[in-house]
């Protein structure tokens, strides 16, 4: 192998390590479990602590909104069980009874406290309507 | 005209898969009379693939709600252009629009590149393949045409967050694009199999290779005009997995642009070049998989497409076949030349390379994770936002300073004197400009840095600009004589600067997001908030109707230094009709230092509003940097014999 191309060798190894860290931190720092309701009620001793980020449905007539505190509460579903969420913050336009949401947040065993929510449309509606998020 | 629709696909399908078949059995047994028919089936699948289309317009525009599909996703009370907009809004049209668009450009391709008497077989097999797949999937899985039993009397209607201009022009914008890797996938495959491996291929399909980067940038561009414009959350950009499955192609579609310079100047990453474009291609169908089957946008979605597998199987053949015939011609792909040195244009490219690989990798991870990390741990982990930022902010600023200093690197081997040089002007100006950022209050680390290479590449395109110029001009030509010629005569070169000032503006609107501000407020009628200068007084508001949609408006004064700017009436209103849907209608007031954008959250019984105002600095910059890309491109896209010529000239110099 040449002195250059050796050089080259080096530059990109450098380059692909510190590429390897970046990922890895920015890993560390925003993982969280991708659970859906009955894998949360399943194991909510051990997720106590941990960031979550929740799957279901918003279970039809449970959405309780005050819209100048800006407060939002809600059951989520799988279809057979639920948990009650809370939330505080703008909400998408996509969110309604019925509709698949995603939050993130944590679970004290009782209630799911989100900050963030994500809401896409019901079936009719393929997710090419990207980025329906909170 | 349903059942003309119908039998068009079948037939199509036919057509298709003869069009596979036969060029490779005319190519294989030197019969030139099969390979021939062949290509005639390329054309006659376009036509098909036409009246399909055409037929599914005249169902859509006539409103025949006999069709599942129209009944699906349309309405009376739709106008003409949303009417139009059903034929990609759901799966069966959206798929019908990626197989008519891809027999189009088969057609074009062929028409225009049949000359490659040895490539053409291989190339027309290869997209008739893929033809032959699209048209299997319409005709067996999920057809446009499908009728149902009673005609209701009017269609479902389209979800009304669909109705937005942004929305109108995005999925054919991103299917054209998508589709528009197929062609020089096409004939890097025909390269592969002919053992053609110099750059014919890649200079044949250049403006094609253009025109799908092209489409598949306006893709996302207007993908995030809607999501600002109507989403309503404040941004244009959230790691949404659909939104990664679109910025993927363009990614390794930018890095293959950049590495066919390489090729075709030294000779040199030539299984690269094959690798970056088998891999836009399957990403481009992984983006169209993503898109149609949910795989990723929840957790069972994957089970009930009924085109999710069969797009996975499909995907799976693509990769396998291309890169098992890849791997049969490692020893024929050997490339002529070599690096010459660690400071020098090709290894400024190759790190160009690197960068934008290490990017879709990093996005792809970040993508896919929940389902590598249930792979291997049993436990679906997932990463957010902080993960893509964290990787692709480093990049990106990495990527503005090779902007800036490629251009100024010589070819072979730079010389370090030459190099400081020509970057004394740049380094200057840019050291200026990070002054006057810091004068002008701006803090926040990533922008600031963002901004300052943002001044230093656009300072080191004019000076080398100016100086080719300034050359010519030496032959006694005006300056802006000069100027258009030297333009004229390399339009890729120029045509990429101007690219390259587009994106910088494009940066520069993304690195203004960093600093912005964003205020909650719940305000009675009279009071007032201030963010920054400008202080919103909230003077009442109301509900009213208007058609189908229930309207809540607020008015707000807008002040800026005391002095009376604006009125602002951002609305959140809900549409009734068969299905509710609430749609937030922002109010933004758009200058070219920010934009004031409200949101209005919510409206109390007692007449209070919840606002959400946000300021968004330089994001007129954004759009604007939209519209320097199409300049660049368009540039670009000029024929270029002379520069063809002097490109080869001066291989052949190098050569001797």
């Amino acid at each position: 192998m040449s002195r250059t191309n050796r050089k080259i060798l080096a530059a990109v190894v450098v380059f692909v390590l510190a590429g390897a860290y970046l990922a890895y931190n920015g890993a560390r720092s925003s993982m969280a479990y991708y659970l859906t309701v009955g894998e949360l009620l399943d194991r909510a001793a051990g997720m106590r602590n941990a960031d979550v980020r929740l799957s279901g449905l918003v279970s039809a007539g449970s959405i309780a909104r005050d819209a100048i505190a800006g407060t939002l509460a809600f059951d989520v579903t799988d279809g057979t069980r639920r948990l009650p969420v809370r939330y505080q913050g703008v909400v998408p336009d996509a969110f309604k009874d019925g509709a698949e949401v995603v939050v993130e947040g944590r679970f004290d065993g009782q209630t799911f406290t989100a900050a963030r929510l994500f809401a896409k449309c019901p079936s009719k509606f393929e997710p090419e309507d990207e980025g329906e998020d909170a | 005209m349903s059942e003309i629709g119908a039998l068009a696909v079948v037939m199509a399908f036919v057509v298709s898969t003869y069009g596979t078949v036969m060029p490779l059995l005319g190519a294989g047994l030197r019969r030139g009379e099969l390979v021939h028919s062949g290509l005639r089936a390329v054309y006659a699948n376009a036509l098909l693939l036409g009246v399909a289309s055409t037929a599914f317009l005249y169902a859509l525009l006539t409103r025949d709600f006999g069709n599942a599909y129209v009944a699906g996703y349309s309405s009376r009370d739709l106008g003409f252009w949303y009417t139009l907009s059903v034929f990609w809004a759901g799966q069966a049209g959206s798929l019908l629009f990626w197989a008519a668009v891809l027999a189009a450009f088969s057609a074009l391709a062929v028409w225009r590149l049949g000359r490659l008497r040895e490539l053409i077989p291989y190339a027309a097999a290869t997209l008739m393949g893929t033809s032959a797949f699209f048209t299997m999937l319409l005709t067996f899985v999920s057809s446009p045409f499908a009728r149902l039993p009673v005609a209701p009397a009017d269609g479902a209607g389209l979800n009304p967050l669909l109705q937005n201009a942004g929305m109108f022009f995005h999925p054919p914008t991103q299917y054209l694009g998508f589709v528009g890797t197929a062609v020089p996938f096409a004939f890097a495959v025909a390269a592969l199999v002919t053992r053609h491996l110099d750059d014919e291929w890649i200079r044949a399909t250049r403006r094609w290779t253009l025109a799908a980067w092209f489409f598949l940038s306006w893709g996302l561009i207007f993908g995030m005009m809607w999501a600002y414009v109507e989403l309503g959350w404040g941004g244009f950009w959230a790691w949404d997995p659909v939104e990664n499955a679109a910025l993927l192609p363009w990614l390794t579609a930018t890095a293959f642009l950049h590495s066919v310079m390489i090729q075709e100047k030294r000779d040199l990453l030539k299984v690269w070049n094959v690798v970056l474009i088998i891999l836009t291609y399957v990403l481009a169908l992984f983006g169209t998989f993503l898109t149609r089957s949910g795989v990723l946008s929840s957790v069972h979605a994957f089970a009930t497409s009924s085109i999710g597998p069969l797009f996975f199987l499909f995907i799976l053949l693509v990769l396998g076949m291309s890169f098992g015939l890849l791997l049969t011609r490692l020893g024929a792909l050997r490339s002529q030349g070599e690096l010459d040195s660690l400071v020098s244009r090709e290894s400024g490219f190759l790190f160009n390379n690197l960068i934008f690989i290490g990017a879709a990798f990093a996005v792809f991870i970040g993508t896919v994770f929940p389902i590598l990390s249930e792979a291997v741990s049993g436990m679906k982990i997932s990463v957010g936002p902080p993960f893509f930022n964290q990787i692709n902010v480093p990049i990106g600023l990495t990527l503005l300073v090779l902007m800036g200093v490629c251009p100024l690197l010589a070819w072979r081997k730079a010389s370090p004197g030459h190099l400081l040089r020509s970057l004394a002007v740049p380094g200057v100006t840019a050291v200026a400009g990070a002054v006057a950022l810091l004068a002008a209050g701006i803090r926040q680390g990533t922008a600031l840095a963002a901004l300052t290479l943002c001044v230093f590449v656009t300072a080191a395109i004019i000076q080398d600009v100016h100086r080719g110029a300034m050359v010519r001009r030496g032959h006694g030509e005006t300056y802006a004589v000069a100027l258009g010629r030297l333009v004229a005569r390399n339009p890729r070169r120029y045509g990429g600067y101007v690219v390259h000032l587009g994106i910088i503006l494009l940066f520069a609107g993304m690195a203004g997001s960093a600093f912005g501000t964003e205020r909650d407020a719940v305000l009675a009628r009279g009071q007032t908030v201030t963010v920054n200068q400008y202080t919103l007084r909230y003077e009442g508001g109301g509900t009213y109707t208007r058609g189908e949609r229930i309207i809540t408006e607020a008015t707000l004064t807008v002040f800026e230094n005391g002095r009376l700017l604006t009125i602002m009436r951002p609305q959140r209103n809900v549409h009734t009709g068969r299905d509710e849907q609430a749609m937030t209608e922002v109010a933004i007031r758009t200058t070219p230092r920010e934009d004031l954008y409200v949101i209005l959250a919510g409206m109390g019984d007692d007449g209070r509003v919840n606002l959400r105002v946000i300021i968004n600095p330089l994001m007129m910059w954004m759009w604007i940097g939209a519209g320097v890309l199409t300049l660049g491109t368009l540039i670009a896209f000029w024929p270029q014999a002379a520069a063809a010529a002097q490109t080869r000239s001066r291989r052949l110099a190098e050569a001797a």
